[in-house]
Order: structure tokens, then sequence, then C-alpha cells
């Protein structure tokens, strides 16, 4: 006797239907627990609060986000570095080694590129991109044969006056706030104290790792168009045989920057506390 | 002994050179007065003679990102645009001399220099109600005095200078530094400057100094430059 189509069909039905009364059985079978907000409203006293019988695992913060923008790209090479290597090509070596080196300190890093492009990306587009990204620190990446060591410059805006618009103390104040349009042009100016902060811990931390570092501001696309903490880092050569493509020096230089975000993210973590 | 025939012939020469001579003589002599007649009469002006005065070039060093006011003795024109681009000309020119802290390639690197005065502005009265009078459009506004603005050069850079300028943001953000810092030492009305290539527009200066904005003039030996 050969088992016909039919009979497989009624027989798979069967089995189907028996999962899902054993599934729905087991589901009536535990007990209701309403859900549990994240993290409780009020701090509630000692004595009322459930004590768990498992430990709980603390919240997890959100992860830092940190946005690369790698300079230049498509036709677009920039500064040549000596033994036909690219500008374009040194900062996305680069930006390639950050991006492993934060990735594994626990933060989300987005990037303008991570490859070469087929066309210029303009730095409109880069700050578009990178004000989206709402990131914890914005780095422009560039490098250059001429001059030394690492270069760190921040916009040249004047600090914008403290008006905290954003934190308003109630719910009234916030509807009657008027909204006020940021120009595009001076986006960077409430972030330009924040800003040379950041410059001058990694400036700093590049220090510590006895890599010369100087800091300054610099007339520099998209920098004023950043809303975020923004640093320009250019790498020169570290002295006549190093180049700033070479990978050694280029993982010094990333080891330095990762621990310098990590410093940065401790402080703002610490200061939004 | 010379015969007859000779001695007539060597005289008969002797006398066609003498007189060649003598015609060639009185053609030069007519062909000087015949320029001396053509010449143009208008008077020149005659070159004034300009002692050479102290000028404050901001110079600029890769080394250490700075930029130092350097003094030089320097005979400059007096109208006021050549006299800027004159002594930007001669900023540039010592950059590319051997040795130079912030070497730049050699060759004609500004074309010209425009001075173009800015508008007028209300001038500030320490009284709040003066000023807000001022800010207003009322017709007491026109009667408090004005001061003259300043000045927005305008340089215009030649595209080989540009072609071969040093790609970086340190290279370059010192070669705008130094340029807008020489102009505020030497040219107190100056309060603003704007860069052109070859009369055009142009993104950057070599891949990365902002061309597009208004660089405000100031003393960029303290306020520019990395530290």
């Amino acid at each position: 006797m050969t088992l016909t189509r039919t009979h497989a069909a009624v027989l798979l039905v069967a089995i189907a239907s028996a999962a899902v009364a054993a599934f729905s059985i087991h589901a009536q079978t535990q007990p209701q627990t309403p859900p549990q907000p994240s993290v409780p409203a009020t701090a509630a006293p000692p004595s009322q609060v459930p004590q768990p019988l498992l430990r709980p695992t603390p919240p997890q913060p959100a992860r830092a986000v940190i946005f690369l923008d790698p300079a230049h790209g498509g036709p677009e090479a920039g500064a040549s570095l000596g033994n036909n290597v690219a500008e374009k090509d040194a900062v996305l070596a680069f930006a390639q080694r950050l991006r492993a080196a934060l990735t594994s300190a626990n933060f989300t890093v987005l990037a303008t590129r991570d490859s070469e492009l087929a066309a210029p990306l303009p730095t409109d587009q880069r700050a578009e991109a990178a004000n989206r990204s709402h990131a914890l620190a914005c780095l422009v990446i560039h490098a250059t044969a001429s001059g030394s060591g690492v270069h760190l410059y921040t916009s040249t805006l004047p600090p914008a006056p403290a008006t905290d618009t954003s934190n308003p103390s109630s719910p009234q104040d916030a509807a009657t706030t008027p909204f006020t349009p940021i120009p595009w042009e001076t986006a960077q100016a409430s972030y330009v104290e924040q800003s040379r902060k950041l410059s001058d811990i990694l400036k700093a931390t590049l220090a510590k790792s006895s890599l010369p570092a100087l800091a300054g501001s610099a007339p520099l696309r998209p920098l004023d168009n950043l809303m975020c903490p923004a640093v320009a880092i250019e790498i020169a050569p570290n002295s006549a045989s190093i180049s700033a493509a070479e990978p050694t020096y280029q993982q010094q230089i990333v080891v330095a920057v990762a621990n310098a975000l990590q410093l940065w993210r401790d402080q703002n973590t610490g200061a939004a506390r | 002994m010379i015969p007859r025939y000779q001695r007539i012939l060597f005289w008969s020469l002797a006398l066609a050179i003498l007189l060649m001579a003598a015609f060639l003589l009185h053609g030069c002599q007519q062909a000087r007065e015949k320029l001396n007649r053509q010449q143009n009469q208008t008077p020149l002006a005659a070159p004034a003679d300009t002692p050479p005065q102290t000028v404050h070039l901001a110079m600029a060093s890769d080394a250490d990102g700075s930029i130092t006011l350097s003094d030089r003795q320097l005979a400059l024109p007096s109208d006021p645009s050549s006299r800027a681009r004159a002594l930007l000309a001669q900023l540039i020119a010592e950059y590319s001399y051997k040795n130079s802290a912030h070497p730049l390639a050699s060759g004609p690197a500004i074309s010209d220099v425009f001075l173009v005065d800015l508008p007028i502005k209300p001038a500030v009265s320490s009284n709040p109600a003066e000023h807000a009078a001022a800010t207003s459009a009322s017709p007491a506004a026109s009667a408090l005095p004005y001061t003259p603005g300043g000045q927005l050069a305008v340089i215009n850079l030649s595209a080989a200078f540009v072609d071969h300028h040093p790609s970086g943001i340190e290279v370059e953000s010192l070669t705008i530094n130094s340029i807008v810092g020489t102009l505020f030492a030497n040219f107190s009305r100056i309060e603003q400057v704007r860069f052109v290539v070859d009369g055009q527009p142009r993104d950057t200066l070599a891949g990365h100094a902002d061309l597009t904005r208004t660089y405000q003039a100031i003393n960029t030996a303290t306020a520019g430059g990395a530290q």
C-alpha cells in the first residue's frame, strides 16, 4: 500500500494542529505578570521595593554614537602624501582602523563613507548625515604631507550665547517657547565650547602617547555646519620617514583617539547623571 | 713711381668717401630732427621718490602652526590698492625663499587687490535711548551722526598660485591667516577680506581652507593659527 499525496497532506495538517494545541495549553498554564517598566518613575522606599528572586541586569545605556567623516573621495583625491598615496585613501584606512577600535569600545560608529566613492560627496551632505546621527562626537579626518604630528582643528565661529532652550523648565514653557531656526552656516556655534573641550582631551591623550599635537581653529567645511561636538583631525607625517599613511603610525593615533573618546563619553554620561 | 691715372683714381675715391660721409651725417641729423618733431611732448609724471617705510608682515610657520608679526623696510606705492597688492606680493615672495618656514611655490600670486567701501554704519551711541532711536526707522535716527564704515578687500589670487599651493588644513589656513593678518596690521580701514581666483569664486584654496566665506580682518598673530 502506498501513501498518496492526499494522505500525506492530511497527516501534515494533523501534526500541525496538534502542535498548535500543545503550545496554547502551555501558554495558558503560565502565571500572568504585569509588564515591568524599564525605569521606575519614582524612587520607592526600600521596604516597599519588591525583591526579585534573580539579580536584575542593569539597564543598558544607549550606545554612544561617533560620526566619522573621512574627507574627499571619488575624483576628489585631496593632498598627495607621496609614494603615490592620495589623502582620500589614507584617511579611509584611518577611519576603518578607528571604526574597529571604537566598536570594540562599545561605540556605535557611523561614517560618511566606508569605501571609495563614485562621485564626490559635497560637504553639505556630509554635515546633513552627521546632524541626523545625533552623535556624541563628530570627527572630520584629513591627512597632509606638510607639517608634523597630529593637527586638531575646531570651528572658527565664536561661541553662541548660552540660551538653554532645549530644556524648558515646564511643559508650558516648552509650548510657549518660540521656534528659532538654526542658521546652517553657523550651526556649530552652539557646540563650539564642547568642540574645544573635546579637542583639548584629544590633544592631552595624544601627548600621553608621545604623539605631537597642535590644536587650533580653521576655516574648514563642514565644521561650521555640524550640530555636534566636532573636531577635524589632520594627520601629518611623524617624521621625514614616517608618512601619514604609515599603518603603525595610524594605529598609534587610533588608540589615542579611542581612549580620548572613551574619556569624553565618561565625562558626558557623568554630567548627564 | 705711381702712375698718373692711379693718383687720379685714389683722389677720386677719397673725395667720394668724404662726400658719402657728409651725406650720412646730414641724413642722421635730418632723421634726428624728424624724430624730435614727432616726439610726444606730453609731460611725464616724475617718479615719486617714496622713502622706505616700516611695514608688518604676518609670517607663518608650518613647524608650530604659528603666525608672528615681522617688520620690513619697503618702498610702497601711495595708492591703497596698489600698496596692498605690493605688500601681499612681497609676503608671498618671502614664502618662496629657500629655507622658508612656510614654503610656497614661487611666481606671481596676487593678481589684484580691490578695496571696496562697506556700507555706512550708524554711529553707536552710549545712551541706550539714542541707540534704540538710531536703530529704529524714526525720523530722529536720521539726525544722529554716522561714521564711515570700513573697507572690504577683495583679493584676486592667480590660478597658478592656487593650483600649486600645498594641500592641507594647516598649510592652507596659515596662508589665509597670514594674508588677513598682514592686511590687518597695515590697513586700519580694512574690516573684511574675500578671495577670488582669477576673478572667479572658488570653494577652497587647495581642497581644505574655505574661500567662499568673508573673513574678518583680525590680528591673526594672536587669534589665529594653531597654538
